[in-house]
């Protein structure tokens, strides 16, 4: 086993503490349901909490988690606050904001002649992002609302160009015009964003300077200051999005920040990004950007913490709840990431972890297709409330969950820990408006319906790995969220992959907040260049020391000590006249002709292993188009205690009970495990199911489980 | 017509329902009745799936930015016979291709040299299975238990195949010997190899070998994966249940086609365009007709009246058939995954050879997409448009929409020595901005795309000035630009930009639209039209050293010179400014309908102005930009005034419910077609209901303030009609005709 990484923040915080005393840290993440919270003590002992979800005021739901994980390590909230080390939070406040549509009333500032880039959208906002079912019904497209309408798009005069000169000086007097008016118009916040203003920022910091000394406290945000590449349409909409959702997400932070202080916390509130790493709640504040769609990094985050714990180098990463079926891939032991985001059909700039998302989880209600009378399941999810037929909160069209539970996967005593009993004749009542025009029985329907779900499951799985290079059938596939443990050894199975990773077991439906708290700080910094091969070294090295000077300023600003400082180069790379970008590791350190012969090399030898064979098409020439560094700041413990592996004793069901098994094509009494009788070392072989609190693992026949010494259930299919 | 051989060589291919196929190739047809639900719809998920995986893998392998951003290509999965089961989503006209291809090769290929397990047959011939020769088509049998059990393909836009101009369009081409050559069907990968001497054949003449090889790499790695994939569920479910799932695909698809048709009365709808400059210097425009028939459960259409082929306007029965397929499926099966088969099973097509839209061999065809197919694109909206408003089915009559923005694509080609002294070409992509036509529910889309091309995606103004040396002064888009409308067409848009880092920048230019807009429909305005120009000797550069950009033509100075629809070898010279927009979309139902608030909305936003907004729409706005009631009624009735001559009667009639609607301002009772505001009898269902309205005449620069005179661009007198209710003065439909033209019976029942 690896040891664990200790490492500080702040020292200040560490000596206002007695020596004897334990010391916390604590994740938060707020969901659309529920609060999970886990916290860990600086011994490794974990616990978690849930609570529900507070829309009216996000942060009531934050501190009542908090609250319930203090009790559970015996501490009241202000005792915990008082020795947390590190506080992280995930927060859907600005990811609501954009999708509600919900935000500040903006106003734009950009170069003259060039106003209706954000309108124009590329001309794909009409359809940017749509499910198949709409993007073939082109009578449906249209854009959506404008972000900022034209009325408060102002243009001035100045001209950058690519190479960054100044064609046109800033016309000042434009600007202070434009300003005036949209200060007149009354907007909450100010965009600033010009042509090639990344290249060089000079018109869109003295825009800025203007508009600070005009009006002090509104929300500002240049363009350069957030992306760094090129692509105006994209940069655009990634800056008007910032200041959107920026005062709302500034105001949330803030408040959950005077509260903990409140309560004595004295350490850094860290907020989780998409990208995969946290940033201090001050950097969120003027970026919450980077929060939007943060939502399920967390759990790829703590899948990524995970495999590298364990050795998988290659992993799927799923998380199945009750209306989304999310992805992530790990591959060579680094998460996949994206440069982009679509949403609301606005695709705009921002590191994120490439994670794709369709609606399948246990709210998919099961419906037929009047036309060729097919089944068919979701996308429509009957949510978290009505819920599924079997919730008996008055929805009566059967859901993936009532499959589930009509198959006897559920226990309708025992669902999310016997906190909610299920009716099983209200889901035998809605299966059966759809089984009988089917003509199947209430089984069959319900089987078919689990087929369905796993199947499109799969075939989303496969498509996102063929898709980015990869097969299948190399990763290992991790299951997380309420649902997941239901089903993963299905989907599994359709992709040929022989390993299904439950992590953490109980704590697979907090997995993200645990993720969170796996997390290290991180920035991304870019500098789009085109750079011809042979590669200058010199002119590489350059680039590069620019970007990592930037990186330390900020992580030290941040309180970050040097030792803890990482910093990771990479070059996005890509042959002329084709349009795969690859992402090449650079080496640290003085670079030297030939490292930029290696750079070549291992450009061509991923682009091959990515694409295929012969892909490589070297004689156009390669070219280097951004450079990134990728900053880390260690934040301290992760992970939790190891537990002493039992002999590989044999466990006893609590009980068992008739489930249907397609494998057998019948029912079979099978044993039911409680997931406190299944300790590290146990094996148990399918069929059989795992009662835990709050999720349910179904062992199908041919799978085997086994336990870790952490608490992880590791299925194996033969 | 009776000695033509409609065998893919002089005369296009045609293919009856039986093909004659050698008798030692077996094909696979037991395909299980009955498939339960659960099933057909896991199998249904995996075969669209292995078609995405086709397209993906074409588009990783090939890393072309034609197939990446252009969506020039499209994969396949087609049954045994050549019919399809999925099409993917997009080039949506490209699908009468692959069809073709594979059905000629079962009918020519089969003896000689024989279709066996493993083989692919390439083709880019524009009489057999290709729009034009750029779009190359691999075709891929798939073998079962030695039965042929269904095929894949796909087609893929190329760089460069040779001919007498890069990229291969050249619009001097008198004919197809000027152009890139056209392969008919050839076995390039014999049972799973790539014949070596095939290939070193086919990418000979490129320009761009190296390219066009790997290509054709993706192309066959594609064709490789979708076969693969297909076997393992044919193993997993055996060869009967999943021809099962493809049949009763097609057979759904057909069965909400038909039930669509039942809406429908029998009739005929027609709609014209006009396709200017068969070459350089030409100065004259051609008529490219569309009729479309309903009869039963049948669609005919049929291009008769077009006007014989010329120059490079030329379109072959592929890319015609293509083009009006696109929309069917767009308007009628956007359900079924557009599953086109469902649709092809009732249409018909019936063509006069050896015109603009069925050229014969060898007329030049390589600039069909862009100008006379993308033409036909927007006339098949219309006609299909037409024929959906007389349906009784109030949901179907949502698919009615005007014609699409930028109807002909704009080429505008550069070359030169780039700011970084590399040599360049290439043509602009801004225009596949486009716009969206207005519906019969409501707006357009203001630079929405194509309908045809469901993501199409303009690049970045910074993409462009990083590649070429221009610098953008304006990119925006053009207020009243849309056919006004009940409904408005979607705005199009205009840029301009000068040399940057280079002293000169050569153009050329090739399109349509220029002199003639698109046809508006039901009462609305036509689109707008296409322009380029060059503003010679400008002070922009002056104004900009001096901190002001100019952001209109009118601040630039200098000498506004219009560049014809086909220019060669123009040169911008670094004081000159080149301008260049594209056609908007049409409108939708008489503009004296919309409701003033919307169009004060529009003003408020800058997508009209105010003078637009009183001329169209009859509305006054205040200086706020809002609504002057009395005024806006006053002037709109007094518009109907002056519309027919007389006192307009109030619209206030309503659809009585035997009545059935026939257009936004028409409808048939007892026998009449009649005006839907008013109730006035037009005409007996049997004759042109045109006969009976008021008709008026207009310049077509009336249509919409971005249209020039005519006269700038071609010789013909092309004006643009109205016709009027004679009793309230609503204006019920417009046209674009010559003046000696009859009008158009674009509205003609069958009546039993």
């Amino acid at each position: 086993m690896r040891s664990e990484n200790v490492l500080s923040v702040s020292e200040s915080a560490r000596s206002s503490h007695a020596k004897e005393e334990r010391e916390y840290y604590c994740a938060v993440d707020t969901g659309g349901t529920f609060t999970d919270c886990v916290v860990r003590d600086s011994e490794g002992n974990v616990v978690f909490a849930k609570s529900p979800s507070t829309p009216g005021d996000f942060s009531e739901g934050f501190f009542a988690a908090l609250s319930v994980a203090a009790e559970r390590f015996g501490l009241t909230l202000t005792e915990l606050m008082a020795r947390t080390r590190v506080l992280l939070h995930g927060t859907t406040v600005g990811t609501n904001a954009m999708v509600e549509m919900k935000g500040a009333r903006v106003g734009l500032i950009t170069t003259r002649g060039h106003g209706d880039a954000l309108l124009i959208m590329r001309s794909v906002g009409r359809s940017a992002g749509l499910p198949i079912e709409t993007l073939l019904h082109v009578s449906r497209h249209r854009k959506p609302e404008p972000i900022v309408p034209r009325h408060l798009i102002r243009e001035v005069s100045e001209r950058v160009d690519w190479r960054g000169e100044v064609v046109v000086p800033l016309n000042r007097d434009e600007a202070r015009r434009a300003i005036e008016e949209l200060l007149q118009q009354q907007v909450e916040a100010i965009a600033i964003a010009f042509l090639w203003g990344f290249v060089n920022p000079v018109h869109e910091r003295e825009v800025r300077h203007m508009v600070q000394e005009m009006a002090p406290d509104l929300f500002v945000t240049c363009a350069h200051e957030l992306i760094a590449k090129p692509g105006e349409y994209e940069r655009t909409a990634a800056t008007v999005i910032n200041c959107f959702i920026g005062p709302k997400t500034s105001r949330y932070v803030r408040r959950v920040e005077e509260r903990a202080r409140s309560l004595g916390y004295r350490g850094p509130l860290l907020i989780m990004q998409a990208s995969g790493g946290v940033a201090p709640a001050e950097e969120i504040v003027r970026a919450p950007l980077f929060t939007i769609g943060s939502g399920p990094a967390g759990g790829l985050m703590g899948s990524r913490f995970l495999a590298e714990r364990v050795g998988h180098s290659h992993v799927i990463a799923t998380d199945m709840g009750g209306t989304s079926f999310d992805v992530g891939l790990i591959a060579e032991g680094r998460p996949l990431s994206a440069s982009e985001t679509t949403l609301h059909q606005y695709t705009f700039f921002m590191p994120r972890l490439d994670i794709v998302s369709i609606g399948a989880g246990g709210g998919s209600i099961i419906w037929i297709d009047e036309l060729s009378g097919a089944m068919k399941v979701g996308p429509e999810s009957a949510g978290a409330d009505p819920g599924p037929a079997c919730y008996g909160r008055g929805n009566t069209r059967p859901t993936v969950t009532d499959a589930d539970l009509l198959l006897g996967y559920y226990n309708p005593d025992f669902f999310l820990g016997g906190r909610l009993a299920l009716d099983r004749e209200a889901a035998h009542r809605a299966m059966r408006t759809v089984a009988e025009p089917l003509g199947l029985d209430v089984l069959e329907a319900a089987d078919g319906a689990t087929r369905i779900v796993e199947a499109h499951m799969a075939d989303l799985i496969r498509q996102m790995t063929i898709q980015r290079g990869y097969d299948p059938r190399d990763f290992v596939i991790y299951a997380y969220g309420g649902a997941a443990g239901a089903h993963a050894v299905a989907y599994a199975r359709e992709l040929g992959c022989r390993t299904v990773v439950i992590p953490g077991g109980a704590l697979a439906s907090t997995w993200s907040a645990f993720g969170i708290l796996s997390t290290d700080i991180q920035h991304v910094y870019e500098k789009a260049e085109l750079l011809v091969a042979p590669f200058e070294a010199g002119r590489v090295m350059e680039l590069f020391l620019e970007l990592e000077e930037r990186a330390r300023r900020q992580l030290h600003e941040e309180g970050v000590p040097e030792d803890c400082v990482i910093l990771q180069r990479f070059a996005e790379m890509k042959f002329r006249l084709q349009i795969h970008r690859v992402e090449v590791p650079v080496p640290g350190g003085v670079l030297t002709d030939e490292n930029m012969r290696e750079l070549e090399q291992a450009f061509v030898q991923k682009y091959e292993a990515l694409y295929g064979r012969g892909s490589a098409f070297t004689a156009a020439g390669m070219e280097i188009g951004l450079l990134r560094v990728v900053a880390l700041g260690r934040i301290g413990p992760r992970g939790m205690k190891e537990v002493a592996l039992g002999r590989a004793r044999k466990v006893a069901p609590r009980w068992r009970r008739e489930v249907y098994w397609r494998e057998l094509g019948q029912h079979r009494r099978t044993p039911i495990f409680a997931g406190e009788d299944v300790p590290p070392g146990a094996t148990i072989e399918g069929p059989a199911i795992i009662e835990l609190p709050v999720t349910t693992i179904v062992v199908r026949p041919g799978s085997v489980l086994t336990v870790d010494a952490y608490g992880d259930f590791i299925l194996t299919l033969s | 017509m009776s000695s033509a051989r409609w065998d893919g060589r002089q005369y296009p291919y045609v293919y009856g329902r039986e093909l004659r196929i050698a008798p030692g190739l077996k094909l696979h047809t037991e395909a299980a009745e009955r498939i339960d639900p659960i099933t057909y719809e896991v199998i249904r998920h995996a075969l669209w799936n292995i078609n995405v995986e086709h397209g993906v893998t074409i588009m990783k392998i090939s890393g072309s930015p034609i197939c990446a951003y252009g969506h020039d290509f499209n994969p396949c999965l087609l049954d045994e016979k050549g019919d399809f089961v999925f099409f993917g989503p997009f080039l949506q006209y490209l699908s009468s291709a692959t069809s073709s291809a594979v059905k000629w090769t079962l009918e020519y290929r089969s003896e000689n040299p024989g279709i066996e397990e493993g083989d692919i047959f390439l083709t880019n011939d524009p009489w057999i299975g290709a729009t034009h020769q750029s779009d190359v088509t691999l075709i891929a049998p798939v073998f079962w238990d030695g039965e042929l059990f269904c095929w894949v393909g796909n087609t893929l836009h190329q760089w460069d195949l040779g001919g007498t101009a890069p990229g291969g369009f050249n619009p001097m081409a008198p004919d197809v010997y000027w152009e890139a050559g056209c392969i008919p069907p050839i076995k390039i990968v014999e049972r799973g190899r790539l014949r070596r001497d095939l290939e070193e054949e086919y990418i000979r003449r490129s320009r761009m070998p190296e390219l066009v090889a790997l290509d054709l790499r993706a192309e066959i790695a594609g064709c490789h994966v979708a076969r693969e994939r297909i076997k393992q569920l044919l193993a997993r479910y055996g060869a009967a249940t999943v021809k099962g799932v493809m049949r009763k695909l097609q057979d759904d698809s057909e069965r909400a086609f038909v039930r669509r048709l039942e809406t429908i009365p029998d009739g005929t709808w027609r709609e014209v365009g006009w396709v200017e400059w068969a070459h350089p210097d030409d100065r004259h425009v051609y008529r490219n007709c569309l009729t479309l028939t309903k009869r039963g459960d049948r669609l005919i259409f049929s291009n008769e009246g077009t006007d014989p082929q010329a120059g490079t306007l030329n379109c072959t029965l592929v890319g015609w058939r293509g083009a009006i397929m696109a929309m069917v499926s767009a308007q009628m099966l956007f359900d079924q995954m557009f599953v086109v088969e469902g649709a092809y099973r009732h249409v018909e097509f019936e063509v006069q050879p050896g015109t603009l839209t069925c050229a014969l061999f060898p007329a030049a065809v390589s600039a069909a997409p862009a100008l006379t197919l993308l033409q036909t694109i927007a006339l098949s909206g219309l006609v299909i448009s037409k024929m959906l408003a007389c349906s009784n089915d109030p949901e179907l009559r949502t698919e009615v929409q005007s014609c699409m923005g930028a109807p002909m694509y704009p080429i505008a080609a550069l070359n030169g020595v780039n700011q970084r002294g590399a040599p360049y070409v290439s043509f602009l992509l801004d225009p596949v901005g486009a716009a969206l036509a207005g519906l019969s529910w409501r707006d357009g889309v203001d630079t929405g795309g194509w309908p045809w091309d469901l993501q199409s995606t303009m690049p970045n103004v910074e993409e462009s000035e990083w590649f070429y040396p221009i610098l953008y002064l304006w990119r925006r888009e053009l207020p009243d630009s849309g056919g006004a409308g009940k409904f408005r067409g979607g705005n199009a848009a205009e840029l301009a930009f000068i040399p940057h880092g280079t002293d000169r920048v050569s153009l050329f230019t090739a399109t349509g639209h220029c002199a003639v807009p698109g046809p508006g429909l039901f009462g609305g305005f036509p689109t707008s039209t296409t322009r380029y120009v060059l503003v010679r000797g400008t002070d922009a550069r002056e104004l900009m050293s001096a901190g002001r950009v100019p952001d209109r033509t009118e601040a630039l100075g200098g000498t506004v010179e219009l560049v014809p629809p086909k220019a060669f070898h123009i040169v911008q010279n670094p004081n000159d400014v080149f301008l260049m927009s594209w056609a908007s979309a049409g409108g939708y139902g008489d503009p004296l309908q919309r409701d003033p608030e919307w169009v004060a909305e529009d003003y408020r936003e800058g997508r009209i102005t105010r003078e637009w907004a009183r001329q169209a729409y009859g509305v006054v706005l205040d200086e706020a930009g809002a609504v002057v009631r009395s005024e806006t009624e006053r002037l709109r009735l007094e518009m109907r005034r002056q519309r027919i001559g007389s006192e307009p009667k109030p619209q206030t009639a309503t659809d009585e419910p035997e009545a059935r609607p026939l257009a936004e301002g028409l409808k048939l009772t007892a026998g009449w077609i009649r005006c839907r505001y008013c109730d006035h009898p037009l005409a007996s269902a049997a004759e042109n209901y045109k006969l009976g309205c008021v008709q008026k005449r207009f310049p077509l620069q009336e249509a919409n303030p971005h249209i020039l005179d005519p006269k700038c661009y071609i010789e013909e007198d092309i004006e643009w009609r109205h016709y009027y209710c004679p009793k309230c003065g609503a204006l019920l439909q417009t046209e674009l005709a010559r003046s000696s033209d009859a009008p158009l019976w674009d509205l003609q029942l069958d009546l039993e």
